[in-house]
């Protein structure tokens, strides 16, 4: 098909229009924390990088960045591990609640996490549990579990059961099929999962609010600063975590495509 | 000495829910035979081979292995083995992992385990090479092969085929048919193999059983089902087919009330009489029926109007149409061709020896 002159336009704005919205705030945040001046001020006079040092330096940055991620990787091994036998349940057995559960993994999806955020937060009041990091563990699950599992069942819903059965009609015991066969298809949506997972914790801001007491995640202490007490040092941070994360999926995609690698190589 | 089967099926059935699928079924398949399950869809056959090979339990009945009992045994543990209609090739192996999946579990040695796969490849002759080749690089027919190397890799009692033929194209059909009787002979195992094609099941098998609504409805070597169909099912189940209503009378064996059908034959050659007042159907291939010329005659004729024409490669197709607007169905070999118009008025003729009669009350 032939695009017309307008039409190579008008896509051509759309695009630039994505690129504008999506990675130019980004951008000027990277600007902010290279700037010597404590207030953020365009253009940049002097650039710096001492909030990089003083990021790097702060203890108080230190404990923060231990809290998000001891809280994301316990998110993450858990949500993958749910996901995997979840999504097992929610694609392969027949049972008889199947379409319930399916229905109801949806609905913390839909749900607004301040909403949700809160309710946990009163029910761990009510059930006399004080709100630590280790609560916020709880909460991401309660959302991020769910996403997990629908992202291993669509894995699981594209591949043929024929297989498993096919495996275990030539001698496999059930564990055998699951380590064989199972496992290595699912493994690409079990580390999708995964990075999902992560970043959906290392991110998350209004669940974490609920119910991490007086512990205090990234997102959280970035919002605080905003709010009083802004430096440099906010968007150093959220440039650190932008590129941390960024890190990770590029970690996750050589991962997968290693994985595949070793697949492809002959004994 | 009576010679004991390798598989004996004693009054199996299986439901789900309110819907028996599989029958009160009984059936003994002997060592070495090439046994076809041929039926429609919806008539049980993949729930049965799913019972024969453990992958789903019966509702109730015994199956017997050599005389063991089985039918309590998990899948895994069963010596038998099926090629599955989707073949279940794994994906993220290659072929000779594959062909070397049953023999890992097995514990054979990694060296004899390469040695075997090597020979099963060159049995279904595919080139060495092939043992590094991915699943997906391989072609509908190769992939077949593959599977079919990986089922023998596991050496079962029995090899079950699942309609692994159905997804490809006709003329490698065609031509996998004819390997796969080959490998029955060569290897001298037991197949047990559906299909809902009975032409497929005649190429291959010793013996066809007809299923049906999850029973039995003719289980006979291929020429008795082609030329002594029990039921009007059975004998319209394969392709074309002409089917003619009659009853039985004492004086002449059998009687039409069609105008345009005639009887001319003594019922004492015929031995196709029907006892009295006992209706039934003559069943005649297309091929057995002949076009007939003023002076000719046969034991039964008919008349009608050439209504169409088709070519068919090496035969021709001929549909008659009837005064009562039925259509036969005529088929001649290419060279043997009528030349007719459509339209023009022909009298057909079969003899008693290409006829067969069903009873039906």
């Amino acid at each position: 098909m032939n695009s017309s002159k307008s039409t190579q336009i008008i896509l051509f704005i759309y695009g630039l229009l994505v690129i504008v919205f999506l990675y130019l705030p980004l951008i000027s945040v990277g600007f902010a924390s290279i700037s010597k001046a404590r207030y953020l001020t365009f253009p940049i006079k002097r650039y710096s990088t001492k909030w990089y040092m003083k990021a790097m330096e702060s203890e108080t940055v230190y404990a923060i960045i231990t809290t998000s991620l001891k809280v994301a990787v316990i998110v993450t091994v858990i949500s993958m591990i749910v996901a995997f036998f979840g999504a097992l349940a929610f694609a392969r057995y027949n049972w008889r609640y199947r379409g319930f559960f399916q229905k109801l993994i949806l609905l913390p999806i839909f749900f607004p996490q301040t909403v949700l955020g809160l309710a946990l937060l009163m029910w761990f009041n009510s059930i006399g549990i004080i709100p630590t990091w280790k609560t916020a563990i709880v909460a991401h699950l309660v959302w991020i579990a769910p996403i997990a599992t629908l992202i291993v069942a669509i894995r699981a819903y594209s591949f043929d059961p024929s297989l498993e059965e096919a495996a275990r009609d030539m001698g496999a015991s059930t564990t055998t099929v699951l380590k064989e066969i199972t496992l290595p298809l699912l493994m690409p949506g079990i580390i999708s999962a995964g990075l999902f997972a992560f970043l959906l914790s290392w991110g998350n801001f209004p669940l974490s609010l609920f119910t991490t007491g007086a512990d205090s995640t990234l997102p959280e202490w970035l919002y605080a600063k905003m709010v009083s007490g802004y430096s440099p040092l906010v968007p150093t941070l959220g440039i650190l975590s932008v590129a941390s994360s960024f890190l990770l999926v590029l970690v996750c995609i050589a991962l997968i495509s290693f994985y595949r690698s070793i697949q492809n190589k002959i004994n | 000495m009576k010679v004991q089967p390798i598989l004996r099926l004693k009054n199996i059935s299986k439901a789900f829910g309110s819907f028996q699928a599989v029958k009160d079924i009984n059936l003994e398949i002997f060592e070495g035979e090439f046994f076809t399950i041929v039926g429609p869809s919806g008539s049980g056959k993949s729930t049965l081979i799913r019972l024969l090979v453990g992958m789903d339990d019966l509702t109730s009945g015994e199956i017997y292995l050599r005389g063991n009992r089985i039918d309590r045994t998990p899948a895994n543990l069963r010596p038998t083995c099926m090629v599955f209609q989707s073949l279940a090739l794994f994906p993220h192996m290659s072929v000779g992992q594959n062909i070397e999946f049953p023999l890992k579990l097995k514990k054979m040695a990694p060296n004899d385990r390469k040695q075997k796969s090597l020979e099963l490849l060159d049995l279904l002759r595919l080139p060495k090479s092939f043992y590094e080749k991915r699943i997906s690089q391989c072609s509908g027919g190769e992939k077949q092969r593959v599977a079919l190397a990986r089922a023998l890799a596991f050496d079962p009692e029995i090899l079950f085929f699942d309609e692994p033929l159905s997804a490809l194209d006709y003329r490698l059909r065609k031509t996998l048919e004819k390997e796969l009787k080959n490998l029955h002979l060569r290897t001298g195992k037991t197949f047990v193999y559906i299909t809902h094609s009975l032409e497929e099941a005649m190429v291959m098998s010793d013996r066809i059983a007809i299923m049906r609504g999850g029973e039995f409805e003719q289980i006979s070597v291929s020429d008795d089902i082609y030329e002594r169909p029990v039921s009007r099912f059975v004998a319209e189940f394969m392709g074309e087919v002409n089917l003619f209503e009659v009853s039985g009378t004492k004086k002449l064996g059998l009687k039409s009330e069609n105008p345009n059908f005639h009887i001319n034959c003594d019922p004492s050659k015929a031995k196709l009489g029907l006892a009295d007042g006992i209706g039934g159907v003559l069943v005649v291939r297309p091929e057995c029926l002949r076009f007939l010329t003023n002076s000719e005659s046969a034991d039964f004729v008919l008349t009608g109007k050439l209504k169409a024409e088709y070519a068919l490669g090496s035969r021709t197709q001929y549909e008659i149409e009837t005064a009562s607007q039925n259509i036969i169905t005529v088929e001649k070999l290419r060279e043997d061709r009528f030349m007719g118009k459509e339209g023009s008025k022909v009298t057909l003729g079969f003899d008693a020896e290409s006829a067969h009669i069903i009873e039906e009350l």
